[in-house]
């Protein structure tokens, strides 16, 4: 094994030890460990988009209705029916599933900015909907997860944040698991193929069609998974948060184009550096100028897509690779 | 069945008001390696992408096999045993060269035997050693070769190239031509599109001539050499005839 193999399997594996250590110093119901939390959520939302955005490039900015099916699925089954979110989120699951089924039926025929454009209409309407169905929805006042902390986990609620901790943990680690059996798979190579020719990948015997469907649904379905446990972490959302395009749609594509697109730790770097810097913007500007994290944000991709699109990751193995060509010569 | 492996009959291809292939009616016979030729814009390349099944064809048949592959999607087309080189070469460019020709291996094996196989398609065509380099790196003539490669990977029973042999040397050349017959001995058909007279005349038994999209003559090398229409098409109709008084 050659010295960035192993480089490439120890380092990640240390992120991961520090991670199941790094709360049990902190606060259990405060606020730095909810951004961990938020950073590993995001950062398995942005593995998931990764399957159909990152390995075959098809710029999906709609996932934020996969997300928001999860959500509503569980919370409105629980609450109305008292149904676990733990069997809610396979509803969700499920529904996502069939709402990607039809979004491709007319989504995948479209290329690069038209794809990306239909899909963008598609979350929307699923926010619209949201917002106007209000007898199933509760419609733009929002949706509160009845509190039961006495359920313990069958409600999959908790009454510190260190519990959610570790569950969003164990949910980045098992998308990115997936994530990563798809790269090595015959799937994998039949994504790439999709994302750099996709004539040329026909030509050679790939269904390009077949091949997008199935990783959008697989996709889909990890989303709505997230959708479920942010909604039982958060307790309460609306429609233009859950369905919104600059707080899920974007940041997903934003937190795996800036840590690299297509390669299995491009949403943790994207995820760790995002997270964060959005949280600092939000209590340093955000009671002063409304809006401005957001135009932050705006600015950070144009500059990231325009200095290097291949991401963060790229970055720091150019940088190795000079290192290394130094040290030879 | 007349025991072809294609049959292309009364196939047109128009865009719009461009009649690109107009009436093309020929056979090929398993082992046959046939080239197909033409002045520049004559439909060569739009007459492989309607084989292969990039754009359909506006009428006529394509039977291939036995089966009717007009109209069918690229993929079933080369899942059936028919694919081909792209003249520009559309390499998969950020993937290393054994990965490209993986991936044409996939269509009818596992991952597993799509690795085995695909370093034997590079060593076959003489790639073996730049296996890991990133496809988007490599030179003209080494894309070619890949693009060769990951064609070959697919186990075709008919393979089109399309202008593999540009830019290289004599040399290099003569080792295609090579590779070509060895294969083609081991049962694979070709039809072959190259502006290199020398080698189509060298590898190909029979020819194929298009101009304006027409098939103007099929024949074998000797035969296309003495053809008027030919000549005319290449030459220019006044060139061939005010070239016998001299």
């Amino acid at each position: 094994m050659t010295r960035s193999n192993t480089l490439s399997i120890a380092l990640p594996a240390l992120v991961v030890l520090a991670l199941i250590i790094a709360p049990l110093g902190l606060d259990p119901f405060g606020y730095t460990l909810r951004i961990l939390c938020l950073m590993l959520l995001f950062c398995a939302m942005g593995q998931a988009w990764n399957i159909v955005g990152g390995l075959a490039n098809q710029i999906s900015l709609g996932h934020a209705a996969y997300f928001g099916i999860g959500a509503y699925s569980s919370t409105i089954l629980f609450g109305s029916l008292g149904v676990s979110p733990l069997i809610g989120v396979f509803v969700g699951m499920f529904l996502a599933a069939i709402f990607a089924l039809v979004l491709s039926l007319p989504t995948l025929r479209l290329k690069g900015h038209y794809f990306a454009l239909a899909t963008l209409a598609a979350g929307e309407v699923a926010r619209v909907v949201a917002n106007s169905w209000t007898s199933l929805t509760g419609g733009p006042v929002g949706i509160s997860v009845p509190y039961r902390p006495d359920a313990g986990f069958w409600a999959l609620q908790f009454q510190t944040v260190l519990p959610n901790y570790y569950l969003f943990l164990g949910a980045m680690i098992l998308v990115s698991l997936v994530f990563w059996l798809v790269q090595t798979s015959a799937f994998g190579y039949r994504l790439r193929a999709i994302k750099e020719n996709e004539t040329a990948a026909e030509v050679i015997g790939v269904n390009t069609y077949r091949v997008k469907l199935h990783a959008s649904i697989l996709s889909a379905v990890l989303t709505a998974m997230l959708g479920t446990l942010y909604a039982q972490f958060q307790f309460f959302f609306d429609p233009d948060t859950i369905f919104g395009v600059a707080t899920i749609s974007v940041k997903m594509a934003l937190i795996v184009i800036l840590g690299g697109a297509g390669r299995l730790y491009g949403p943790w770097v994207g995820a760790a550096v995002i997270i964060p810097l959005e949280e600092m913007a939000n209590s340093y500007l955000g009671n002063s100028i409304a809006g401005l994290s957001q135009f932050a944000y705006g600015v950070l991709l144009i500059v990231v897509i325009l200095l290097n699109p291949r991401g963060l990751i790229s970055l720091f193995e150019s940088l190795r690779d000079r290192l290394k060509g130094r040290q030879r010569a | 069945m007349s025991g072809h492996l294609l049959e292309v009959r009364n196939v047109t291809r128009r865009f719009g008001g461009l009649v690109a292939n107009s009436d093309v009616t020929f056979t090929v016979s398993p082992g046959e390696i046939i080239g197909l030729i033409g002045p520049n814009g004559a439909g060569k390349t739009t007459l492989f992408n309607v084989l292969v099944g990039i754009y359909p064809p506006s009428s006529g048949e394509v039977i291939f096999d036995g089966k009717s592959i007009g109209g069918l999607k690229p993929h079933q087309i080369a899942k059936a045993g028919l694919t081909k080189t792209f003249q520009n070469v559309a390499l998969f460019g950020e993937t290393s060269v054994l990965d490209n020709v993986v991936t044409g291996g996939l269509v009818n094996r596992s991952l597993t035997d799509a690795r085995r196989f695909a370093a034997e398609c590079l060593e076959r065509v003489g790639i073996g050693a730049i296996a890991q380099k990133k496809a988007g790196d490599l030179s003209f003539p080494e894309r070619a070769r890949v693009e060769v490669a990951r064609a070959l990977c697919t186990s075709p029973k008919l393979l089109l190239l399309d202008e593999v042999m540009a830019a290289l040397t004599p040399a290099e050349m003569e080792e295609i031509i090579e590779l070509v017959r060895s294969l083609r001995d081991e049962g694979m058909t070709f039809i072959v599109v190259e502006h290199h007279m020398k080698a189509v005349m060298k590898l190909c038994e029979r020819l194929i001539v298009l101009n304006f999209g027409e098939m103007i003559a099929d024949g074998t090398p000797e035969e296309i050499a003495g053809n008027r229409k030919v000549l005319d098409a290449y030459l220019g109709a006044n060139f061939s005839t005010q070239g016998e008084g001299h």
